[in-house]
């Protein structure tokens, strides 16, 4: 079986017409060339070292993500070495009883599961004009899986909160590479002592895959997926945010939307935390000649820590829009499938999809632009030919 | 070189809930033709030629693949301030070579450059592979008890 990119090559290889052929082009370009990542199925390779693969649209027909064909975002390289027997999970810092478990121990907790739609910060970081540095995303590093595994908050209760107690860090067990700073990242108190703010083992009811994280990984559902740290070995009760570079820096969002390309100063920013509210169209794929007639534009939603209250498609580039019909699979964190039943008559298509969440917010028409291109969430647009 | 109609036959993952939302209308349009095969690609990339391309791959790939760089579309101005970030990083890059490096990524990934087309994992089922890549094959299998 093979996949439907053909169609975004066909697209970009027509925008090419008439202009010379880059000689960066011929040299680059890779038609329906495939990498075997074990475990690993269908992915688009941003980067193979360190591991970063997104997951093409078409996937997004089924509420669950299969694991094989979830989005894999590494900062750094995978651990080296893991092994479930001699891994251990320390918790410390700003508490009464600091200690160490084991996998074994992390596995006789109560469980509890949550069905998370997880996003890379950075998706759709490819679409900001000026484009930003960073890996390339397009639209697939996000999916939804059940995460299980045991409540932070039981591992931070056990262990006594201090009153200094403010944020939690997680650090991972990533290989680092040079100078560059450690994956070190913290929340405030109160998320992670929220009741679906887990120590993840399982998705999907099966034990973590390395690239996800095996054995454990933080899980903090409805934010980035940066806050949901993999390979976790350390859990550390601070007094403030921790300082680092990936926290400061990294993953802040402008206060107030300023001008494209324009530089942001350090202070005039916010750490990014909850996702925005987006949608994704997930057929007919952008390029593609369907039959006129009924046809069905389908999709997925999700605003973070927010509901989906509604989700529309419009037709005719964006001047009216119809409502869909969100699918009947939902929970608090995950997406909502959707679909639009139009009667499509012969012709080019703008067509393009827009959520509406719980919080009053829907998806600007404009892209809030920032240096570091995060939470991309204008409508999606596909262009098609009704045949 | 054309693409034309070269579509393929796509099956689509099972469905779960919104099966029931979708019409046959949605099966028709999503029938195409002419399967194409898939190619191995190089696990890692290289960087293009150039008289920096040595001192470029020493300075890059030591912590990562050439694919990262590939795929920036980038103003001197911001190439600059990414290869000092690296070099703050650990990228090995001499004094004498700094601006001839950012001149090289800055010619070579410019905004108006095509996008870097990358390649996908295979599906495990007609790449020719018998790595028996597959759903069932967890990566972490070898680490997990």
């Amino acid at each position: 079986m093979n996949s439907r990119r053909n169609f975004l090559k066909q697209a970009s290889a027509a925008a090419l017409a008439g202009s010379a052929i880059s000689p960066l082009l011929s040299w680059a370009a890779s038609q329906n060339s495939t990498i075997d990542i074990p475990g690993e199925n269908g992915l688009i390779v941003r980067s193979s070292r360190f591991l970063d693969l997104e997951t093409p649209v078409e996937y997004f027909n089924t509420w669950l993500t299969p694991v094989p064909h979830f989005f894999v975002r590494n900062h750094m390289h995978e651990p080296s070495e893991l092994d479930a027997a001699t891994w251990r999970l320390t918790v410390g810092g700003e508490v009464e009883k600091p200690f160490t478990l084991t996998l074994a121990e992390l596995s006789k907790l109560e469980t509890h599961s949550v069905v998370n739609t997880l996003e890379c910060a950075g998706n759709g970081r490819s679409l900001h004009r000026p484009q930003v540095p960073g890996i390339q995303w397009g639209k697939g590093a996000v999916g939804t899986a059940r995460f299980s595994g045991a409540r932070l908050r039981d591992v931070l209760q056990r262990a006594g909160i201090k009153p200094a107690g403010k944020h939690v860090m997680f650090r991972g067990l990533d290989d680092i590479p040079g100078k560059v700073p450690a994956f070190i990242r913290s929340v405030p108190l109160e998320k992670a002592l929220d009741a679906d703010t887990l120590i993840a083992t399982h998705m999907n009811g099966a034990p973590l895959t390395k690239n996800h994280g095996f054995p454990a990984r933080a899980l903090v559902p409805g934010w980035i997926g940066a806050a949901s740290c993999k390979w976790l070995t350390e859990i550390k009760v601070l007094d403030a945010e921790f300082v680092g570079n990936f926290m400061s820096p990294g993953y802040r969002f402008p206060n107030q939307p300023g001008k494209p390309g324009e530089a942001v100063k350090p202070e005039d920013t916010h750490p990014v935390t909850g996702l925005s509210v987006k949608s994704v169209i997930s057929g007919p794929l952008d390029g593609a000649r369907v039959a006129h007639g009924r046809v069905a534009v389908h999709g997925t939603a999700w605003a973070g820590e927010a509901d989906v209250v509604k989700v529309e498609v419009s037709t005719d580039g964006g001047t009216n829009w119809n409502a869909a019909t969100l699918g009947h699979d939902r929970a608090r964190y995950a997406w909502r499938l959707w679909t639009y039943d139009w009667k499509a008559k012969a012709g080019d298509y703008s067509i393009l999809a827009r959520a509406t969440d719980s919080q009053g917010r829907t998806q600007p028409s404009t892209p809030v632009w920032n240096p570091s291109g995060y939470l991309y969430n204008a409508p999606d647009q596909v262009k098609i030919h009704v045949a | 070189m054309s693409h034309k109609n070269r579509s393929s036959r796509w099956q689509r993952p099972a469905a779960s809930g919104i099966a029931v939302l979708l019409p046959l209308a949605l099966v028709a349009a999503l029938s195409f033709t002419a399967p194409a095969q898939q190619q191995a690609a190089k696990m890692t990339e290289d960087l293009p030629p150039g008289a920096m391309q040595a001192k470029a791959t020493t300075a890059c790939t030591e912590c990562h693949e050439a694919r990262i760089v590939l795929q920036q579309r980038l103003s001197k101005a911001t190439w600059t301030k990414e290869v000092d970030k690296m070099i703050k990083w650990g990228a090995v890059v001499d004094a004498a070579d700094h601006d001839a490096l950012i001149d090289y990524l800055s010619t070579n990934f410019s905004p108006d450059q095509p996008a870097y087309e990358p390649p996908r994992t295979s599906t495990g089922t007609s790449s020719g592979s018998s790595s028996g890549t597959s759903a069932e094959k967890p990566s972490g299998k070898k680490t997990s008890k």
